[in-house]
């Protein structure tokens, strides 16, 4: 019931930051920051939930002692976690989107002198786009990291793996930029995996890793990576004394 | 049914609570589980459950090792901790999505159990009281019939009333395939209920003995005068006299008084345990 209530609350916020985001920021901002909020922020406070029956000594024996495997109850938060709140984001996500959409196209001016401009610039949020493919890279990645997680801490798991992601990914960059500093002159910024930013006189150059090798970087971010983080919860709920 | 042999455990591995302990429990019989506070009762029920895991040493409840939780295995044993915890559910929704993880489970039995320790509700169980709680889940837990049954403190937080009713179903539910075992540090809840004690105390068994060994080997009685000539294990001062456990030398009979015994225990080990080794 309360995986249930949480994800009736993470789609809540997804349409009021859809609404408040559309007003605010534009049609395209909206739709971005609403789908980024709901996939990696909602699906990772439900997977912070789904091995939350640590908190307490009562629930962490009951949940243990009931005769079901490991792998099974594993499989359960996975299912509920990467695939039922994944689906059921998608789907109410296009819901609104269209309904949204949809709604601005009617109310324009079919007559009006830029109405195929109007009309060509608020357009369905495409889930094979840029945006939605780094949050589905985001989504697996920390969905997972909370699931390992709340299986290490049994109090306040959530905000202890987003300290722990908060850390990783700042030293991770500090470490990158300081590496990136060494090796080449003028560097402005540099994200690990991705690209360095280089002062070119007063332009700004981009150098990408080569594309075989961001392939493989891809590939471990995008499969490696998840299915370890899975592995670990598995491997950590097999062996979790309560 | 439970075998313990030369189990370690420790939460801090420098300083262990139980070491090479052992211990053997058979079916048909009410294990109480005897031990002052922070003597590893608690600890000793979740290592039997696989709640916990030995540090080193063997256990095995029905055949299984509790450290690989295998369901075949949690299906035969219940675990009623000292804090229970029922989900947001009504009873009906309860016992469907639960019962059927027990293969033995018995609804009728379940509502007479229901009905004898007065749980009645149409509610959500998590609006119970505490004790009322405790009862559904000790109600629940004799219903799935598991060979092993573990209570750990099962009369904290129940009524008089309701202590009464836990030990006359408790009584009910004995049979010879089936073993309980309960944990508590509330003695007299336990009175004419348990028909064998184990006594620990840091890490070590001092007792496991039927209650009929006790009788036999122990004297418990109440005197004007300190006797001479016997050994006197416990002696406590009441309005009646002064109450005594001294070794029975001459088979007389007296009804085991279990606080008494357990003081008797703690105090003198070593003359408790020449006592029943001979």
């Amino acid at each position: 019931m309360q995986l249930f209530g949480l994800t009736a609350l993470s789609l809540s916020i997804v349409f009021i930051t859809y609404v408040l985001g559309k007003m605010l920021a534009g049609f395209e901002d909206g739709q971005n920051i609403s789908f980024m909020l709901g996939l990696v922020g909602g699906g990772c406070f439900l997977a912070s939930f789904v091995f939350s029956y640590f908190t307490s000594n009562a629930m962490g024996s009951s949940y243990i002692t009931l005769p079901a495997s490991a792998f099974e109850k594993w499989l359960c938060g996975i299912l509920i976690t990467s695939v039922f709140y994944l689906v059921l984001f998608l789907l109410f996500y296009r819901f609104i989107d269209t309904l949204f959409v949809g709604i601005y196209h009617r109310n324009l001016d079919a007559n009006g002198p830029f109405y195929r401009q109007l009309y060509d610039q608020v357009q369905i949020f495409p889930y094979d786009g840029f945006i939605a493919n780094k949050a589905i890279l985001l989504f697996i990645n920390f969905s997972g990291a909370m699931l390992v997680g709340s299986l290490y801490f049994n109090k306040v798991n959530f905000i202890k793996v987003a300290l722990l992601i908060c850390g990783f990914l700042l030293g991770s960059w500090v470490l990158n930029l300081f590496i990136a500093r060494a090796m080449i002159q003028h560097v402005n910024n540099a994200m690990p995996y991705w690209f360095v930013f280089i002062n070119v006189n007063k332009d700004e150059g981009r150098i990408e890793l080569p594309e075989d090798i961001m392939e493989v970087v891809t590939i471990f971010i995008q499969f490696i990576i998840p299915a370890t983080l899975w592995m670990l919860a598995w491997l950590r709920l097999k062996e979790k004394e309560f | 049914m439970i075998e313990i042999t030369n189990l370690s455990f420790g939460y801090n591995k420098k300083k262990l609570l139980y070491k090479n302990f052992t211990l053997s429990l058979k079916a048909g019989s009410i294990y109480g589980l005897l031990g002052k506070n922070g003597a590893g009762k608690s600890t000793l029920l979740k290592n039997l459950i696989g709640l916990l895991f030995p540090t080193n040493g063997g256990i095995l409840v029905n055949g299984f090792s509790p450290k690989r939780r295998l369901p075949s295995f949690l299906e035969t044993i219940y675990f009623i901790p000292e804090e229970v915890y029922v989900p947001s559910l009504t009873i009906d929704r309860y016992i469907n999505l639960f019962a059927p993880f027990y293969p033995k489970f018995n609804k009728e039995n379940m509502i007479r159990h229901l009905e004898e320790l007065d749980v009645k509700t149409a509610d959500k169980l998590n609006t119970l009281s505490f004790g009322q709680q405790k009862k559904f889940i000790i109600a629940f837990g004799l219903a799935c019939n598991t060979k092993v049954l573990l209570l750990d403190e099962p009369t904290n937080g129940l009524d008089i009333p309701s202590k009464k009713r836990f030990r006359k179903l408790i009584a009910a539910e004995m049979n010879d395939d089936r073993m309980i075992f309960i944990s508590t540090h509330q003695i007299r809840d336990l009175d004419n209920l348990i028909d064998r004690v184990v006594i620990v105390d840091e890490g070590e068994l001092l007792l496991n003995a039927s209650v009929a060994t006790i009788a036999e080997k122990l004297l418990f009685t109440t005197v004007d005068e300190m006797p001479t000539g016997v050994k006197i294990l416990y002696a406590e001062e009441s309005l009646l006299g002064i109450s005594v456990v001294t070794e029975n030398k001459n088979i007389t009979e007296s009804k085991v008084n279990l606080e008494h015994l357990f003081n008797a225990v703690t105090e003198n080990p070593e003359m408790i345990s020449q006592i029943f080794n001979n």
